[in-house]
């Protein structure tokens, strides 16, 4: 029943892109992501993997991380996209009892789930080489309020733990006999309300502990320190590289808009 | 109920950055004028964190079973807290799970956030609507209100989003059909959200009254 977390979404390496600095290196990918978002001509994608394809093999990203991590959110685009070959469009490429195939839900299929891809993998670049903690630090640099960076690093630190609770509060309650005997709705919905319930309150609970602790530690009596001491890393290249790439989709998609 | 990256045209996914953007300043504005923050913090982000995986947890609807989107209890228990809570939320989906993304977090949190907001300050009426009402009653009618509406107003805002944001070439008919038949199988979710935050506010009511006082 709980959720099934990844938590070793970073990979430690000493590729240019882990030594990249982290601000340089959010905005010029989250550009990229956006100017990706923009492409809306199918014959722009092979370009577009060109340059994910390059990021990902610089940031010497194992294969298998990828692969691990693309089928969960795979699912939902093929969900979203799966039909529309079937019903959008009306050249009609293929027809069989009572499905046709048709060239532009094809194409349209092919751009948004190219698109989803591509940007998945830019981001998976992102997380991998970076540390959230450094991620964050970058995010406050750059103005996020620090009520934001520190509910996002308490939420994170915390997840793990809460879904471990609920872990053991589901197989505490299986063992009392949820979902064996036979039970009526309102009498199991009543089961996981108390559930979730008791996972609200042990949270809160928690939380003034936790309070208590950072108090103690002197939260709140000086001003916010950094999360990371280390030294930026390199900038100019990789962000030069990045940015001339985003510019040349943006570029390439409003010429093929304006023909 | 997130969109995912690759989905909406980029414009829009910049509008749903700027929106979410104006929506964090007003929050968080709200937030320090009306509590104490530094106690408030650890508070949201274990409650957040609870939420998180609470949505998980699968509620057996014979012959199938559904997973809850809980914006609207999170409004009813965290009030203002609420948006940062969201925001943070979808962050980490998108970090941990790949489910939402990155380009499409402000127009996610724009979906879910603003209807959690709503139905948290909806439960709160019940201060002044449901005063006539026995309490529990009160209490009961109010959190059916602002659950279920967490999630209606976030399912008519998914479906502005479809009808308006995403290009298709759908022939009309079809499109309707299949707005019609996906708004259909919304409404038993809407009706099942308003249920289990009864639910849940009853059970909070017995164990920990204070959760649900703001």
């Amino acid at each position: 029943m709980a959720v099934s977390l990844h938590a070793d979404v970073y990979i430690p390496g000493q590729s240019v892109v882990h030594r990249w600095a982290a601000r340089p290196k959010l905005l010029s990918l989250l550009t990229l992501m956006f100017a990706i978002a923009m492409v809306r001509h199918l014959v722009l994608l092979p370009w577009v993997f060109v340059v994910v394809i390059g990021l990902y093999l610089a940031a010497q990203l194992p294969l298998s991380y990828l692969c691990r991590r693309l089928p969960y959110p795979g699912l939902f685009i093929v969900a979203m996209v799966g039909l529309l070959p079937w019903v959008s469009g009306e050249t009609v490429i293929w027809q069989g009892w009572i499905f046709s195939l048709r060239l532009e839900g094809i194409q349209m299929a092919a751009l948004v789930a190219g698109r989803f891809v591509a940007i998945l993998t830019t981001g998976f670049v992102l997380l991998g080489t970076t540390p959230f903690l450094t991620l964050l630090e970058a995010m406050r640099s750059l103005g996020i309020p620090t009520l934001l960076t520190d509910m996002t690093l308490l939420t994170y630190r915390y997840l793990f733990d809460v879904a471990n609770q609920l872990a053991t509060m589901h197989q505490a309650m299986a063992l009392r006999g949820y979902g064996h005997s036979r039970q009526t709705l309102r009498r199991r919905w009543n089961w996981l309300a108390a559930l979730f319930g008791s996972l609200l309150l042990r949270s809160y609970e928690q939380s003034q502990r936790v309070y208590s602790a950072m108090r103690l530690r002197g939260y709140g009596q000086q001003p916010p320190r950094s999360l990371n001491q280390k030294p930026g890393g390199a900038i100019a290249l990789p962000t030069i590289l990045t940015l001339t790439a985003a510019v040349s989709v943006v570029i390439c998609e409003l010429s093929l808009a304006s023909l | 109920m997130h969109i995912p990256d690759g989905i909406l045209p980029a414009p829009v996914c910049v509008a749903g950055y700027a929106i979410a953007g104006g929506i964090t300043w007003v929050a968080l504005k709200r937030i320090h004028k009306t509590s104490d923050s530094q106690v408030e913090v650890p508070k949201a982000a274990l409650m957040a964190a609870a939420f998180f995986v609470g949505s998980s947890i699968s509620l057996p609807v014979p012959p199938v079973s559904v997973h809850l989107v809980l914006n609207g209890l999170l409004g009813i228990v965290l009030g203002w807290y609420a948006w940062p809570a969201i925001l943070i939320g979808l962050l980490l989906q998108a970090i941990l799970l790949g489910h939402g993304g990155v380009t499409t977090l402000g127009v996610d949190a724009v979906m879910m956030g603003i209807p959690a907001v709503l139905a948290g300050q909806l439960f709160q009426l019940r201060h002044y609507l449901g005063k006539s009402l026995p309490a529990k009653i009160s209490l009961g009618l109010f959190s059916f209100i602002a659950g279920a509406f967490g999630v209606g107003l976030s399912a008519m805002i998914f479906f502005a989003l479809v009808i308006f944001a995403i290009p298709s070439t759908l022939d009309q008919s079809t499109e309707q059909t299949f707005l019609k038949a996906l708004m259909v199988g919304h409404i038993p979710l809407i009706f099942l959200e308003g249920v289990f935050a009864v639910l849940l506010c009853f059970f909070l009511l017995r164990v920990k009254p204070e959760l649900l006082e703001r």
